[in-house]
């Protein structure tokens, strides 16, 4: 029912010669410990590359305000100071782990391995391309949210059991601020299924094409503006700056993960810098196209798949720098200012999407503008014609 | 391998419901729960329900628990004026004789005009016939906007009103 990796490869001769090898050594298990293995490899893949990415968010995230404030930033290690995050992960091994005496010691250990969790459940379903999609769940979208959510108990439980002032109020900020956002991007990724009628990313991605005009942000003005409200709902839900107030360094300290030290705090950095991944490639599958190649170039074969995957990071990697850009732009919002930004404003523009969206599919029968252009400017011609 | 996700589920399951019961401590309870509904999410997966595993993941672990956490740490712990001088705890009424009388009132002219309504509809029901659909997500929502569209929009006029009721205890409060 579902496509996973496993059924895209079993269509490749060297599977079935696999496939064959394994059932002549373990028998019936055969097939079932083939189809691990290959779920296991790919997921070892996938989680390495997404945590290398994180890791060289932390770089980016560096060498882009510096170059913005004109400093040098991290140029020490490697070319480029390019190996900055290695040494920063050999730092975080040879700290001390401290756990502070009166913490809830059972919550505040299992605080930044729910993050992890919750932000490495999401990469199954995040379409890389058509083959290379670690299982394409017909809820996929839904699942994503779902176990996205866990990050938000993960902020408040970390909160809570570090039992520290600075740290619990960043954990009711985050809290908060991840449920209330929620709101206005699950609406306005709302949107997108409606207009593709699928929940799952192959079929939300297979319903764009792979030239600006056929994504689904310039399909029609309500997907343009509900990009932007999915755009800034997913900075506050990942806890970036405008919307930082969990963390606030200048006035909580470090927020949630003040008394956290060493790999739990390094948890909960990767986790945050992998969810910016996670919901840029969201954010591109949904609205800019995801991985479809311009002139129909990506395709079944191995070369098509590598532009495919070559073109979603691409675009998932634009946004991460939209992201970080935006950081070192903006002044942080109050709360006040955060909780009204999200209920008076994002969220009734998600509502007016939504139905804006439904209309436009009914009432035209889901032409995207340009096709009403294209339609509208051949009339005209031969109606010069006559 | 259905049989291995079926004993991890059943046994993260088991062991979160009991777990929560064992434990005195409220938030550590919060936490099994928790792993209880994942457990729980995992066995509609093995029974195939993908969709109704999904919305366990996006209602219960991302919102009920979060909003269990918070009321927890946001009500505090119990107070003196509580309970009277014979040591009973006293429980608020949740409104007046007046609210009381009008809320079984309504409640009961609402059956009544429904059961006018919907009688001969329910007396006369046949079951539609379902078009071919592959997804449990499309015959779900097939389902729920034809042969059960009066429970989904039931449970729509229960959801606003618990949003109504929400606004009213939020808002705030006269001359205070």
């Amino acid at each position: 029912m579902n496509n996973t990796i496993v059924s895209y490869l079993s269509q490749y001769e060297s599977y079935k010669g696999l496939l064959q090898t394994f059932s002549d050594v373990f028998g019936q298990a055969g097939p079932g410990l083939l189809t691990f293995i290959i779920f296991l490899i790919s997921c070892i893949l996938v989680v390495t590359i997404l945590a290398t990415i994180g890791g060289l968010g932390t770089y980016a995230e560096r060498k882009i305000s510096a170059d913005m404030q004109a400093r040098m930033g991290p140029n020490r290690v490697g070319p480029y100071g390019l190996l900055q995050f290695l040494a920063d992960g050999v730092k975080m091994f040879m700290k001390e782990d401290i756990m502070p005496s009166t913490a809830d010691k059972f919550i505040f250990s299992l605080a930044p391995l729910l993050a992890l969790t919750g932000v490495f459940g999401t990469l199954a379903v995040l379409p890389f391309s058509s083959g290379f999609t670690l299982t394409n769940l017909d809820v996929g979208v839904f699942y994503l949210i779902g176990i996205g959510s866990l990050v938000g108990v993960a902020v408040f439980l970390g909160g809570y059991a570090s039992n520290s002032k600075w740290s619990m109020l960043g954990g009711m900020r985050g809290a908060s601020q991840i449920i209330s956002y929620e709101i206005p991007v699950v609406l306005s990724i709302m949107a997108i299924v409606l207009m593709s009628g699928s929940l799952n990313f192959v079929g939300l991605v297979s319903a764009q094409g792979g030239l600006p005009q056929e994504w689904f942000i310039f399909h029609n003005p309500f997907t343009f503006i509900g990009f932007f409200v999915f755009f800034i709902g997913a900075l506050a839900e990942t806890n970036r700056a405008p919307f930082d107030l969990p963390e606030a360094e200048s006035e909580l300290v470090s927020g949630y993960h003040t008394e956290y030290s060493g790999m739990r705090f390094a948890f909960f950095a990767l986790a945050e810098y992998v969810e910016i991944f996670v919901v840029c490639g969201v954010g591109a599958a949904a609205f800019l196209g995801g991985y479809n190649v311009p002139l129909h170039l990506g395709g079944e074969g191995i070369i098509g798949q590598i532009l495919q995957v070559l073109i979603f990071f691409g675009k998932t990697l634009a946004l991460y720098y939209l992201v970080i850009m935006v950081r070192w732009t903006y002044p942080r919002l109050r709360v006040d200012q955060l909780m009204t930004l999200c209920w008076k404003y994002l969220t009734p523009m998600a509502i007016f999407n939504l139905i804006g969206c439904a209309l436009w599919i009914y009432l035209l029968d889901g032409q995207s503008m340009w096709d009403m252009l294209a339609g509208f400017v051949g009339s005209m011609g031969t109606g010069g014609g006559h | 391998m259905d049989n291995v996700i079926f004993i991890l589920s059943t046994l993260l399951t088991v062991a979160g419901a009991i777990s929560v019961i064992v434990t005195k401590n409220v938030m550590h309870a919060c936490v099994y729960l928790l792993t209880c509904l994942l457990g729980v999410a995992g066995l509609y997966v093995t029974l195939g329900a993908d969709f109704v595993a999904a919305t366990q993941l996006a209602v219960y672990v991302g919102g009920v628990v979060i909003l269990m956490v918070f009321a927890v740490m946001l009500t505090g712990g119990p107070k003196s004026q509580t309970s009277n001088k014979f040591g009973i705890v006293k429980i608020p009424m949740m409104g007046n004789a007046k609210t009381y009388i009008i809320g079984i009132l309504s409640s009961v002219i609402f059956v009544l005009m429904a059961y006018r309504v919907l009688h001969r509809v329910i007396a006369g029901y046949q079951a539609g016939e379902l078009p071919a659909l592959t997804e449990t997500v499309e015959k779900i929502g097939f389902m729920l906007v034809t042969d059960h569209v009066l429970a989904f929009e039931m449970s729509s006029v229960l959801l606003l009103g618990a949003l109504i009721g929400a606004a009213i205890v939020a808002r705030p409060r006269r001359g205070a």
